[in-house]
């Protein structure tokens, strides 16, 4: 029943976007972008219909199965109704990709899967922060009968009851569906995030540039053990990481496609589900409307940047309505929030934070994700043996993610600077590995759809000679050595 | 991965949240589940582990709200002695209303 419930939201999420991208079904580039961001927009959409039933309707189990059922069918209906009309998302012209590549990306899933599963075993439940926050929340919701409200009760505030509920409304329709609280329902979710960004990452490199740039990015995400585990903690950070991964490439691919707005729409709904899951996902609204805004107008794109805010905007406003019904209406004030202008300022010109913070972001770009030798000195060497090359269409988009990124960093950083009460170094300490975590799938979005793909295979014998026909004929009477 | 891997096989010495779960079963049973319950335990206060049982205590028992205080009318008592001292419980103002044989036990506060 559980994976019933689960495949159910997918399809949802899936028929949505087949309705918007009619595609064939078959093992094609464009059906791997699609089933994989069918996760996050199912979840995302059956989480927000389950809040908004909950709160209208109550949490009778005949309701719930009704309205999800009801946008389930639809949502089929949509996707099998679609006629093909436009082209097809395709991957990008290149040279074939080194089976050992292949091999390599099929090992680190591989091992990916098996770390997951065996974390998974260990701590059915996830860490601590989704036991006391997430996991908790979801109990609330869905054993709480007529008073699932009291999951935002002032006597529990150390659960940051503010938080947003796309996870443990997720969990909690789920568990009420299935009439069980599994932790297979928790685990189930947290594995389709954490792979499902994986696969969303590469389709969309393969898009942009290739299949092998979209291998060595599947490869260094799923290698990247931080990652992983973060998402077996049934922590919300990989999900976060989802949606914010998921609105810089449909960005990206905007530019690919600059005449086919629906890329701007789905955008704005993947930004609105990042605000419902974790409250940075706020910030990550405004941030992504004002990178657009630059990059639009830095490479003289006036015309585009109206019509792609309005789309982007009106994708984000069903989700975004949901969070301003759960902020107004039940959510306590965020703590972060109800900080006084006179500890900012105090914060602000106190030299010690200043020092924790700058200290504590480059301690953690230099140590984040447990690799062997830094990450960033890795990519750093990376971009020095291959540069940066980006076509004039691609860096609007490109442009947006890195500013996007900078402007997060920055705000995360503010954050920790003006807002973080208590044990400043231990808050920091604790939490940056998350927030950095957030932004890596989109960093190596960015990274990689801005790197020159490598030449991993050499070039044929063969196709010497031919070269050689092709040059005009003093050029190749020179190469000969004659006159 | 080789981290995980050891986690995995040294699970059953940790302390985890199933067997937390395992020790609260019975008394889930017992508190109101729409009401609000205090909560004490022998650890230590200062602790790491008291404040993270505190909070796999009210994992346990949602919807009922705990509150780490015993300034309620019904209280949960968390000892790790199968035979808590009644003598100390009885100091506290506190009655045991029920106990589960295995450090759990429901008490009432006489002062509220």
């Amino acid at each position: 029943m559980i994976f019933l419930c689960l495949a159910l939201v997918w399809l949802t999420g899936f028929g949505l976007l087949r309705w918007l991208f009619p595609s064939r079904l078959r093992w094609s580039v464009e059906n791997v972008l699609l089933f994989s961001l069918a996760v996050g927009v199912g979840i995302g959409i059956a989480s927000c219909l389950y809040f908004v039933t909950l709160a209208l309707g109550g949490g009778k189990l005949v309701t719930l199965a009704s309205v999800e059922g009801a946008a389930a069918v639809i949502a089929v209906a949509l996707g099998m109704s679609a006629k093909r009309s436009r082209s097809a998302l395709t991957s990008s012209p290149e040279a074939s990709t080194p089976s050992y590549l292949k091999a390599l990306f099929v090992l680190g899933f591989a091992m990916a899967a098996v770390m997951f599963i065996l974390y998974s075993l260990a701590r059915p439940h996830g860490e601590a922060d989704a036991w006391s926050i997430w996991n908790l929340h979801a109990r609330f919701l869905a054993r709480g009968g007529a008073f699932w409200t009291d999951a935002f009760s002032k006597q529990i505030a150390w659960s940051h009851p503010d938080y947003p509920l796309l996870l443990p409304g997720i969990i909690a329709l789920c568990w009420t569906l299935a009439r069980t609280d599994s932790t297979a329902v928790t685990i189930a979710i947290a594995f389709l995030f954490t792979f499902a960004a994986a696969g969303l990452l590469m389709s969309t490199l393969a898009i942009l540039r290739g299949r092998t740039q979209a291998f060595i990015a599947g490869i260094l995400l799923l290698g990247t053990a931080a990652f992983v585990e973060t998402g077996a903690t049934q922590y919300a950070d990989v999900p976060l990481s989802f949606y914010m991964l998921a609105t810089l490439a449909l960005i990206c691919l905007q530019d690919r496609y600059p005449e086919d707005l629906r890329f701007s729409l789905l955008a704005g709904l993947t930004a609105g589900f990042a605000a419902w899951t974790k409250n940075e996902g706020l910030l990550f609204v405004v941030v992504v409307a004002v990178a657009r805004s630059i990059a639009l107008f830095r490479f003289s794109r006036r015309p585009g940047w109206t019509r792609q805010l309005i789309l982007f905007a009106g994708g984000a406003l069903p989700p975004l309505a949901v969070v301003g019904f759960f902020k107004l209406r039940y959510a306590p004030p965020d703590d972060l929030m109800t900080r006084t202008w006179s500890t900012i300022i105090h914060n602000l010109s106190d030299p010690a934070r200043w020092i924790t913070c700058i200290t504590a972001f480059i301690q953690a770009a230099l140590t984040w994700g447990g690799f062997l030798i830094p990450i960033l000195l890795v990519l750093v060497l990376y971009w020095y043996l291959v540069r940066f090359q980006v076509d004039e269409t691609g860096r609007p988009g490109l442009w947006t993610a890195a500013i996007a990124l900078a402007l997060m960093l920055a705000g995360d950083f503010a954050a920790y600077l003006l807002l973080v009460g208590g044990d400043l170094e231990v808050q920091i300490h604790n939490s940056i590995v998350h927030v950095l975590l957030q932004l890596w799938p989109a960093g190596l979005l960015t990274f990689f759809a801005a790197a020159n793909v490598p030449q991993l295979v050499a070039t044929p014998k063969a196709a010497e000679p031919e070269k050689h026909a092709k040059r005009p004929p003093k050029a190749r009477r020179r190469a000969a050595g004659t006159h | 991965m080789l981290d995980v891997v050891s986690g995995y096989y040294n699970r059953a010495q940790t302390f985890g949240v199933d067997a937390f779960e395992d020790r609260f079963r019975e008394i889930r049973k017992a508190v109101p589940p729409h009401s609000v319950v205090g909560y004490t335990s022998d650890n230590p206060a200062n602790d790491d582990s008291a404040l993270a049982e505190f909070y796999l205590a009210q994992y346990t028992l949602a919807p009922t709200i705990v509150t780490n205080t015993i300034n309620q009318p019904l209280l949960v008592v968390n000892y790790h002695n199968p035979q808590p001292d009644l003598a100390k419980l009885g100091a506290q103002h506190l009655t045991v209303v029920q106990n589960f044989g295995n450090g759990i036990l429901l008490c009432r506060n006489n002062t509220r």
